[in-house]
């Protein structure tokens, strides 16, 4: 399709969805700070304005058409844009210097773009409320009301905590009735923070805990996940760098870390173990699809959403929580030093991590979860010159890790890892791969022992979301939460959009061929661990496997349907959350208020409405005087409630 | 407060559970609690599949949606420019004098609420209060108060009877 621009002719991609996005594949970048190609388009901001045949028009929402004849320089679409960025900048909370988007924010940019220096509205104060309660930060002054988060949240990840609330200038993005983060259904991913384009979101800097270690004077050890080391060089202008890794261990020796080891050796572990329980779940075919684990945005997601498939997660912990338990538990005996003596940091891509190493079953293990960014941070401060930094491998015994371990970066990664396993242990006869969509893959394997399996592969939370109706058809499902794997991850450096995790995944594929050894089977290290210190297998299950537990979607508070004063009375607590909805709770609930006040106990049989009792795997759930019935039935909870009743 | 979610279930029914009916739904559940309660919105959002943040930036979006409880007796009170240069300060007066509201404020046994609005349109009987729908004109302070007793004393028989 050829198109005018600015009296050049152009051709120009027809399929593309939208004027703006044919630019920008023939190299013309307009100005847009709404619009993202991920998610449906908004067309809010107004930045994208250009002229179309004598009219101004948002290049967002606009169809290229065959000899369109488009103006995007012209004094007055320049004036406009300015106005539009004066406009919001008067909104803004410009507390630049201490932002953590200095220097990657992008309406930053645009006002250093477009000259602007003076601001002819008057300053409008947003309500400076920052919601500080989880990893990820959120700071309304700064919000621009672009919506990428919100979309971002809904579309792509399918979760939906975060929306426009309230109007006019009173608008901002916040999540139902304002409560604070940390206590909702957020699964932490991060990919909130991925997208905004200024300070709004950010994640939470622990850099502090980390000086705080080392100058106490704690053995800090440390571990690089595989993604990081993908990402960090883009930020130094480094590119293609196979050894970052190694060049990463090397500064962390020289910040102070004793030890330095490497994620992929936990991954390896994880799908090793993985592997043998996929195993004997498909032989005795029980809990398919087997979940992998070592997504934990995923997991809380499970844990809210689908309580009643928790059964179906793998139970080895993440790479994170496994090689961590090893350092701490393992290592630490081998070399003489007390647990509570070695600081455990990792380096991670992901902000859900952060909420992981917090969870009650995690605790004490891993100290400090750090994000790529914030090992940025730590590069920056040092004035160390990554270039000039000489590589230096992994320290032993967790340094080496096989192809496949490191693959556990991008989609798809664990789900190889696995077959690896499976490949060298039973042998893999034929296998095969489709992709019906983006981010989601299919596989069919047949083993040489005559099973054959289904596995999909999937990316973006929203997308399970679909695949949850046909589950059916699937023996293991990998999931990572964030649009193509960790390597996109909420804790990378900006921009972290669609093109820089392709080209993260791609570094991981060469970074991964320069290894030798393919399958964790031949990670000489891990098979020693497993002959030294994980041969029994009860002591294998106490350190590297773990448990999930139902979460509550809404912060606790119950619905007052028949209260009773005073304290001689008896408690009904119906729990009508999602799980138990659908099983009928309030059929159950209903009858027991008609009943209630038919009866001579009025007055006597309090019954309360509540919001997911966290056991949704034997819903309907009804709590008595605080003893939980599962699975109960109107005769049950009358049974409890007893005779005199 | 005796809540029983029949109400919710029946109205959600009504409206086949669909998306699309989302503001009418609300306002049904609305008309029977006369606000719309936390644990109402949650529980809508979980029978219609629809993340209670959307649910709440629609009831935060439309005027006509509160979640703060509401009386049975609402007064809204019009402080319009008519209104307010005719003496809707004293009106105000009077009603807290009367039952100790302030404008958003609602008693503790939500028998009233009260809320200041923009102009009600009806300037020619300025001063202006509306309650439960029943408008009240050329209002002073003492006439207020009148017609709040009023209020009270046929609440108190139709408790005794």
């Amino acid at each position: 399709m050829k198109i005018t621009v600015d009296g050049r002719e152009l051709s120009i991609n027809p399929n593309a969805r939208n004027l703006l996005e044919a630019l920008r594949e023939v190299g013309i970048e307009i100005p847009n700070l709404c619009y993202l190609s991920e998610v449906s388009v908004y067309g809010a901001c107004r930045m994208c304005l250009v002229e179309v045949d004598g009219q101004i028009v948002t290049s967002c929402t606009t169809k290229p058409y065959e000899g369109m004849k488009v103006k995007i320089n012209t004094p007055e679409i320049h004036r406009m844009r300015k106005t539009i960025l004066e406009l919001i900048l008067a909104s803004h909370n410009r507390d630049c210097t201490t932002c953590d988007k200095n220097g990657s924010c992008k309406l930053q940019k645009y006002a250093e773009d477009f000259g602007i220096r003076e601001i002819r509205f008057q300053p409008m104060k947003k309500e400076n409320g920052v919601d500080k309660s989880s990893p990820i930060v959120r700071d309304s002054s700064k919000c621009i009301l672009c919506g990428d988060c919100v979309r971002v949240c809904e579309e792509v990840q399918g979760v939906g905590v975060i929306d426009f609330a309230k109007r006019g200038h009173e608008t901002k993005v916040t999540t139902a009735f304002d409560t604070p983060l940390g206590e909702t259904e957020c699964v932490f991913c991060g990919q909130c923070v991925a997208y905004c384009p200024t300070g709004a979101l950010s994640v939470r800097d622990d850099l502090d805990k980390l000086m705080e270690a080392l100058e106490e004077g704690k053995m800090v050890v440390g571990m690089i996940a595989p993604a990081v080391r993908t990402a960090i060089q883009e930020v130094f202008g480094i590119r293609d760098e196979v050894a970052m890794a190694e060049r990463l261990v090397a500064f962390l020796k020289m910040m102070g870390f004793s030890k330095v080891f490497d994620v992929s050796f936990g991954a390896d572990l994880v799908a090793y173990e993985e592997a043998h329980e996929f195993h004997e779940r498909l032989k005795k075919r029980e809990r398919l699809p087997q979940f992998t684990s070592c997504c934990p945005a995923w997991v809380k997601f499970v844990e809210h959403n689908y309580p009643h498939l928790l059964p179906n997660l793998s139970t080895v912990k993440s790479p994170q929580q496994a090689l961590g338990t090893v350092i701490k538990k393992v290592y630490s005996k081998k070399i003489g030093v007390s647990e509570d003596q070695i600081f455990l940091v990792s380096f991670m891509p992901c902000t859900a991590k952060k909420f992981e190493a917090q969870r009650e079953e995690h605790r004490g293990i891993v100290d400090l979860v750090l994000t790529t960014r914030e090992l940025v941070q730590l590069v920056k401060m040092s004035r160390v010159d990554l270039n000039t930094v000489v590589p230096q491998p992994f320290d032993r015994p967790y340094g080496i890790s096989s192809q496949a371990g490191l693959g556990f970066g991008r989609s798809g990664g664990v789900f190889a890892c696995v077959l690896e396993v499976l490949r060298e242990e039973v042998g893999v006869v034929e296998e095969e791969y489709s992709t019906p969509m983006d981010g989601v893959r299919y596989a069919n394997i047949s083993l040489r022992d005559g099973t054959k399996f289904r596995g999909a592969i999937v990316y973006g939370l929203g997308k399970v979301r679909e695949l949850m109706r046909h589950l059916e058809d699937f023996d293991i499902v990998e999931v990572m939460a964030c649009n193509f794997g960790c390597v996109g991850g909420g804790g990378q450096p900006y921009p972290n959009d669609t093109k820089t995790r392709q080209f993260r995944a791609q570094i991981l594929r060469s970074t991964m061929g320069i290894k030798t050894l393919v399958s964790p089977n031949e990670n000489y290290y891990l098979v020693k661990l497993y002959e030294e210190d994980l041969r029994d297998e009860e002591a294998r299950h106490h350190l590297i496997h773990t448990n999930y537990k139902p979460r509550r979607r809404y912060p606790e508070k119950d619905v007052e349907l028949l209260p009773v004063p005073g304290d001689s009375k008896k408690t009904v607590k119906v729990c009508l959350g999602t799980s138990c909805y659908t099983k009928g709770s309030y059929t159950l609930l209903k009858k027991l208020i008609d009943h209630v006040k038919e009866s001579d106990v009025e007055g006597r049989v309090e019954v309360l409405g509540t919001f997911c009792l966290e056991n949704c795997g034997k819903s309907p759930n009804v709590l008595v005087d605080g003893k939980l019935l599962s699975e109960a039935t109107f005769e049950k909870v009358l049974k409890e409630l007893g005779e005199d009743v | 407060m005796e809540r029983t979610l029949e109400k919710v279930e029946e109205v959600l029914k009504r409206y086949g559970y669909k998306r699309e009916n989302l503001i009418k739904i609300l306002l049904e559940i609305q008309e029977h609690y006369r606000y719309l309660p936390e644990e109402v919105i949650n529980y809508v959002g979980v029978a219609m599949g629809i993340p209670p943040s959307k649910i709440y930036g629609v009831v935060t979006f439309y005027a006509q949606f509160s979640l703060k409880p509401k009386g049975k007796y609402t007064i809204m009170v019009c402080d319009g420019t008519a209104c307010h240069m005719a003496g809707s300060q004293e009106v105000l007066k009077g009603i807290e004098e009367e039952i100790g509201l302030k404008p958003g404020e609602v008693t503790k046994d939500l028998m009233f609420s009260l809320d200041q609005v923009g102009c009600l349109g009806a300037c020619a009987l300025a001063p202006v209060m509306v309650i439960n729908n029943e408008v009240y004109g050329n209002l002073t302070r003492e006439k207020v108060k009148e017609i709040l007793k009023g209020i009270k004393e046929k609440e108190r028989e139709m408790a005794n009877a």
